[in-house]
């Protein structure tokens, strides 16, 4: 029924490829006559490809999609939702570049399996906008010159977003602890500080008026 | 890419070590996924061969702290950053709390464990030294039930530890130490953040009238693993304090260190940076006791 399947110990997931794999190939050999929707036999493909449901919120939009289990959280979001914002970089959690806020903590999506993101808020660079209107850290950052190639941005400005959450008036230390994990190859790193002291000025100002 | 997988998600520890057994050479324990993840990413040969990944994150018992008058007791789920913001932690383990805010980032510090760090048990695990001066026990969950061990036991080489297949280690025991214990933890990295240690080292002293009581020392990084030095540890106990006394202290640790990596091409350089480093240490605790007194 299927040759990968005979050292492992018989589980749903097997009988329902093995299940899926008799429906389409019945389906193939007589073409004419299926009773098989084009949508059940999507999902029958993708059961058995070995893909997992996945709810997840992105930027406060719920996805329902299906992966395959390895699949990391940024691989989700820049392949399938297309969220390209989130940058891979070192693709082992070193650079920063893939951070995201995960119920509003900084993380590496590298480093995690999106079924592990399941049900949780995910936050990317692409929900800080308002429209098209930049949030106050990516103004800091385009007035105070806080980047010069601008690729490892999106996560320095996550990271800057995750100290702000907590702490509106973050000290110098406090900014440069905080945003240690977030390696910048041009070393904007004295304009990145300015951006980010910036914006929590920006930030203070706003819930003042 | 990760090589295809599947993820188990017990909602038990029974039902995650049945599972373990069931599969003992296929299935791996994930907790923050910090080391596992980008190891499987790379291709690395430790994590080949894994087939099912199992997640302990629904399982609530291991993610409680557990206070009373003798011992702290955390969950084997705890995240550093869990552990930085805990204030009974911060109290009464201060080195090891110290540590955990030098481990990679603060985004690797949101997942990953400090169960993970010991379970990986690299050479340059930050948690590992305080963990060691601490006395830290850690409990375990097979077939057989549960029990318990010291940590300094549980360790063995580099990426090995003393845990059997379809075993989990479930909790971290920490014994609080008596009042007139005083310590602190050292990291040398190649840069602030998201640093791999050079050096760490740990001291724990008991300073009674101008005289050492017990004292514990540990490092990690400059010996293949975190390891704590007993033979020193019982021929300097009882001695006065004098700068003297500190200097011998830290010479001897270098020339441990040195029987048990063997001479290496850096030893040169980085046996007297590691004494100098714990002298350095040693003073500081002699001069803070001073201040509190």
């Amino acid at each position: 029924m299927n040759d990968k399947s005979s050292p492992r110990k018989f589980s749903r997931r097997k009988f329902v490829q093995g299940v899926s794999t008799t429906i389409i190939g019945s389906y193939v050999l007589t073409p004419g006559v299926s009773k098989i929707s084009e949508k059940l036999e999507a999902e029958t493909k993708e059961i058995a490809s070995g893909k997992k449901p996945l709810n997840l919120i992105v930027n406060k939009v719920r996805y329902e999609l299906m992966i395959s289990p390895e699949t990391t959280l940024a691989e989700v979001l820049r392949n399938e939702l297309k969220l390209t914002g989130t940058k891979l970089i070192c693709n082992h959690g070193e650079c920063g570049g893939c951070t995201v806020l995960l119920n509003g903590e900084a993380i590496y999506s590298c480093q995690m399996l999106a079924l592990d993101a399941g049900e949780k808020e995910v936050t990317t660079i692409e929900g800080l906008l308002t429209g098209e209107e930049l949030h106050p850290i990516q103004k800091a950052f385009v007035e105070h010159d806080g980047l010069q190639c601008g690729y490892c941005t999106p996560g320095q400005i996550i990271a800057a977003q995750a100290i702000l959450l907590k702490n509106s008036q973050p000290s110098k230390e406090e900014i440069l602890t905080g945003m240690s994990g977030n390696l910048c190859r041009c070393a904007a790193y004295p304009n990145i500080l300015k951006s980010v002291l910036a914006a929590a000025g920006y930030l203070t100002e706003g819930t003042n008026r | 890419m990760i090589p295809e997988l599947e993820i188990i998600k017990p909602f038990s520890l029974e039902e995650a070590v049945d599972f373990l057994n069931d599969h003992p050479a296929e299935a791996r324990i994930i907790a923050g996924g910090t080391d596992i993840i980008p190891g499987l990413m790379q291709g690395s040969k430790r994590f080949t061969g894994i087939k099912y990944l199992v997640d302990l994150q629904q399982i609530d018992e291991l993610k409680e702290i557990i206070a009373d008058s003798e011992n702290i007791t955390i969950g084997a789920l705890l995240t550093f950053s869990q552990m930085i913001n805990n204030d009974s932690l911060k109290n009464n383990f201060p080195l090891l709390v110290k540590s955990a805010s030098t481990v990679g980032s603060v985004q690797i510090r949101n997942r990953a464990t400090v169960a993970g760090n010991f379970i990986n048990n690299a050479p340059c695990a930050d948690s590992v030294p305080p963990l060691l001066v601490y006395n830290a026990k850690i409990k375990l969950l097979g077939v057989n039930g549960n029990y318990e061990m010291p940590l300094s036991d549980f360790l063995i080489k580099p990426y090995f530890t003393r845990l059997k297949t379809g075993e989990i280690v479930t909790q971290i025991i920490l014994p609080k130490p008596k009042k007139e214990f005083i310590g602190d933890f050292y990291k040398l990295g190649r840069r602030r953040g998201v640093a791999i240690s050079r050096i760490t080292l740990a001291a724990l002293i008991q300073i009674e009238d101008n005289k050492l009581g017990e004292i514990r020392l540990a490092s990690g990084a400059v010996s293949p693993i975190g390891m704590r030095f007993f033979d020193l540890e019982q021929k300097y106990s009882g001695s006065v304090i004098s700068d003297k006394l500190l200097k011998n202290i830290s010479s001897d640790l270098g020339k441990e260190i040195l029987k048990v990596t063997g001479l290496r091409w850096s030893s040169e350089y980085k046996v007297p940076v590691t004494q100098q480093a714990m002298y350095l240490l040693l003073e500081r605790i002699c001069s803070a006791h001073k201040q509190v007194k």
